[in-house]
């Protein structure tokens, strides 16, 4: 066994002054035996000027912000006291004020008092982990360097008197500020103050303001071609800020987009437009019995017979609370979103699983796609294919489209390499190679992207009425609108029916196919 | 060497491997200063896989390369059908260059010449065991009629009957290596590459799994590179024997040659443990008659002593010379030329001749 001044020793050298108390508590720690209540009684007075000296920064920060909230609450004293001894006339004013001023006392006191307690507890137990990190690594901070108190004075410097000055004053609102801005625009003497308190306390200041961009329109000329056509801004136009600049620009990019290449849009929105059209005749213009024994059928066929059970309840659901034909229309949506989907997903996510420059060019792009809420793609939608089906869809393809690329990829990464080894050992060619050997064992990621696909197109398909896609959102919109809440229910029930029925039926074909 | 390099069918010359993005920039330091595994390393960041390695597997030769893990043996052999490119050196097949082949040659080669069989099988979990032994010939676009026989005809030899229409995921670990076995012979390529094949089955099934295999080779007498960590193993399969550690080849020969003369301290620890029965012969423990009987006793009568030939092993001259007092007369041609006595015997077995 080894002696205990070999446990000690190391925690001294990594102590320097008071090691032996560190020792004696460190290997307390290390027996479990240190009393529930102990705490540091250097750290309890010195708080995070101890916690500075000892280099520990986590506990400097906690012991920082314990004293700053402390004293905050106690700078409000001091804002409310003045602010009652201005409105002495109003008694309800006095009250409040008082009232507040009060609050904050008790909170400063118990703060500080608390929060040293707590500082003064966690000190010891978060110095020990320190030690723990110093032996792995020497680099980690050790022992007591009066040095580090210049990064303290630092920080407290930088953060301390603007912290109280806030406290104490009242923010300006923002209406004030611009008109100051204004004002000093125009030459007129603001005082210091009000310039620092709109600069510092308040929203983050209109650092420059920016000429209104042109007016563009798009005329026609004496032939009939589209000319541009530049409008300066009156002369006395209040300048603009950054935000309103850069809005104002994209809507110019967009506009000339769809005036000289409406031609481009216009063919997506027709193809889109004949897609659709063949897909709703079909599960439209087919009468309802047919359609219906169908989709049990295919149910049945690939889900077995309880899953067949519960689309077929589903879909007498719909049809007598007389959600038929626009169910059909939803589905019409998802399923040419989803082909249009799967047909550039799939190409998309062989690149992305195989070549490393796929990925760094595609997996940013999904990023994006998946984090921008799904109401914003509705907006440049219309712009370029104004409202209705067309555009619904586009928005759709561009929301549903990331898991196929991601599941497509994964898939074919997933591929052991020693499988791909023996098929090139047998002389597969790269085209041999995808097809025979990694689409086949993608395939089960592949599908689980294409129930995704259909999911997440479904949920947007619903969204995409709002631009008007039709369909059971339609029936959501509406209800929304008039508050007609029964009719809203009852869509909602008829979408979710939908959507579980595809689901159940995608996994389960899924799950039997293994 | 039973065949000198000119008549080998796979032939390596100096053949390097150092992986790292400054690999080429190691192998000139390397060839200039000589250096080391560890400086290379440290220098370069590089890892030295292959080290210098020159080979000859005479046709027909089942050629077994032993070593540890991280010794370079599966690294070697994937130059061979370029699964891996060398840093350095040539890889000579039947004389060709494989570096020289361009992407579609190199393919017809690897399904044309060359089968490989895999620790862990690598089988393709969707075929069905018959698509699997087929996959080759599927690559070279062979009409599924003839793949069907080519893949019968393999699994007979491999004694899978029955199992054709099975998934691999219904057969256990040793009918699984045999449909890896079966895959790599079903082209009827001239060599096998065989990358530690019975390393992942337990000990009774690789007995059989061996056995069946020389039984198979002896038949159709392909070139063989196997590869193992086995020292027993590579006695039992190979007419020669290469020792690999950390990239370079320690020594090279026969069974026999490794158990009885082993180059260094690190293939003599190796051979220590290893069984000289069936590695050691007659002629390498017997004494001349004439010094025999210069030492001492003289020879009785022909009649009276066990008697066995120059190649019998150690296992028969025991079993020959258990319950006599004479000494083993070894004849040749109906002569006299060697004498066994029980203490050479005892020797033998500890592998000091």
């Amino acid at each position: 066994m080894t002696d205990e001044t070999d446990f000690r020793k190391p925690i001294i050298e990594f102590a320097g002054p008071s090691g032996d108390y560190y020792a004696d508590t460190f290997l307390k720690i290390q027996k479990a035996k240190l009393p529930r209540f102990h705490f540091n009684r250097a750290a309890l007075l010195g708080s995070f000027v101890w916690a500075a000296l000892r280099g520990n920064w986590l506990l400097f920060t906690i012991g920082f912000v314990v004293d700053l909230v402390a004293l905050i609450n106690l700078a409000l004293v001091y804002k409310y006291t003045q602010a009652a001894a201005d409105n002495a006339d109003k008694a309800y004013l006095v009250e409040r004020y008082e009232g507040w001023s009060q609050t904050h006392l008790i909170g400063a006191i118990i703060v500080f008092i608390l929060g040293r307690l707590l500082f003064a507890w966690l000190a010891d137990r978060f110095y020990a982990k320190q030690y723990e990190r110093w032996r792995i690594s020497h680099v980690v901070n050790s022992n007591f360097v009066p040095s580090r108190l210049l990064i303290a004075l630092l920080i407290s410097v930088l953060v301390l008197p603007i912290m109280l000055y806030r406290s104490t004053q009242f923010a300006p609102d923002e209406r004030a500020c611009i008109r100051q801005d204004r004002a000093i625009a125009q030459g007129e003497d603001v005082a210091f103050k009000a310039k620092f308190d709109c600069m510092i306390i308040g929203e983050f200041p209109t650092l420059f303001w920016i000429q209104r961009p042109d007016e563009i329109s798009y005329p026609r000329d004496d032939n009939g071609n589209r000319i541009v056509l530049r409008t300066p801004p009156a002369e006395d136009a209040p300048p603009v800020n950054l935000n309103t600049y850069t809005a104002q620009t994209i809507d110019d990019g967009i506009g000339y987009l769809t005036v000289f290449y409406g031609a481009f849009f216009d063919g997506i929105t027709r193809f889109l437009r004949g897609m659709l059209s063949a897909i709703t005749s079909v599960f439209v213009g087919t009468p309802w019995p047919v359609t219906m024994c169908v989709l049990l059928f295919v149910a049945f066929k690939m889900a077995g017979t309880r899953t067949a059970i519960f689309v077929g309840a589903s879909l007498i659901y719909l049809a007598l609370f007389g959600f038929w034909q626009t169910a059909m229309d939803t589905l019409s949506l998802v399923v040419a979103a989803s082909i249009i989907c799967v047909v550039v997903g799939l190409p998309l996510g062989i690149w992305v699983g195989k070549s490393s420059r796929g990925q760094t060019i595609i997996t940013p792009i999904l990023d994006v796609m998946q984090t921008i809420p799904s109401f914003v793609y509705l907006l440049p939608a219309i712009a370029f294919f104004s409202i209705g089906k067309p555009p619904a869809i586009l928005a759709t393809v561009i929301f549903a489209m990331p898991p196929m690329v991601r599941l497509t990829a994964l898939g074919l990464r997933q591929v052991a390499e020693n499988t791909r080894e023996a098929a090139l050992a047998f002389g597969a060619n790269p085209r041999q190679l995808l097809l025979k050997v990694e689409l086949p064992l993608a395939l089960p990621s592949i599908m689980a992207g294409i129930n995704q696909v259909v999911m997440m197109s479904l949920s947007m398909v619903v969204i995409a009425a709002l631009i008007g896609a039709g369909g059971m959102g339609y029936v959501v919109t509406e209800a929304l609108e008039n508050t007609e809440t029964g009719r809203g229910v009852l869509a909602g029930v008829g979408i979710a029916l939908l959507a579980m029925m595809i689901d159940r039926v995608v996994q389960k074909a899924n799950a039997n196919r293994q | 060497m039973s065949k000198s390099a000119k008549e080998g069918v796979v032939v390596t010359q100096n053949v390097w491997k150092i992986f790292g993005p400054r690999a080429q920039e190691a192998m000139e330091a390397v060839r200039r200063e000589n250096l080391s595994k560890a400086e290379v390393l440290e220098r370069y960041q590089a890892v030295v896989g292959v080290r210098d390695v020159s080979i000859s597997v005479g046709e027909g030769e089942i050629f077994c390369i032993m070593g540890l893990s991280g010794s370079g043996k599966s690294t070697l052999v994937r130059h061979i059908n370029r699964l891996i490119e060398p840093t350095g050196g040539d890889i000579l097949i039947n004389g060709v260059n494989v570096g020289d082949l361009n992407a579609e040659e190199l393919r017809i080669m690897r399904a044309d010449k060359i089968g490989m069989v895999f620790q862990n099988m690598a089988l393709l979990p969707h075929r069905s065991v018959r698509d699997n032994i087929a996959f080759a010939l599927e690559l070279r676009n062979v009409d599924a009629f003839t793949r069907r026989q080519v893949a019968d005809r393999v699994i007979e030899l491999v004694s899978l009957q029955g199992y054709g229409d099975r998934m691999p995921s219904e057969l256990s670990g040793g009918m699984q290596q045999r449909v890896g076995l079966a895959r790599a012979m079903a082209a009827d390529p001239d060599i096998l590459l065989m990358d530690e094949p019975f390393s992942a089955l337990d000990p009774l099934i690789r007995r059989g799994l061996q056995d069946e295999f020389l039984d198979l080779s002896r038949t159709m007498k392909k070139t063989t590179l196997f590869i193992t960590h086995d020292l027993d193993e590579a006695i039992r399969m190979g007419n020669r024997i290469a020792i690999m550690k950390d990239g370079e080849i320690v020594q090279t020969g026969t069974p026999e040659e490794i158990v009885t003369k082993p180059a260094d301290d690190y293939v003599a620890d190796f051979v220590a443990g290893i069984s000289k029965l069936k590695l050691i012969f007659a002629h390498t423990v017997m004494r001349p008659v004439a010094q025999y009987e210069a030492s001492g006793p003289s020879l009785p009568g022909l009649d009276a002593c066990p008697q066995a030939t120059p190649d019998d092993d150690l296992d028969v001259l025991i079993a020959r010379s258990v319950g006599q007092d004479n000494p083993i007369v070894i004849m040749s041609e109906d002569k006299p030329v060697g004498v066994v006595t029980k203490d050479d015997l005892l020797r033998g077995m500890q592998g000091e001749v």
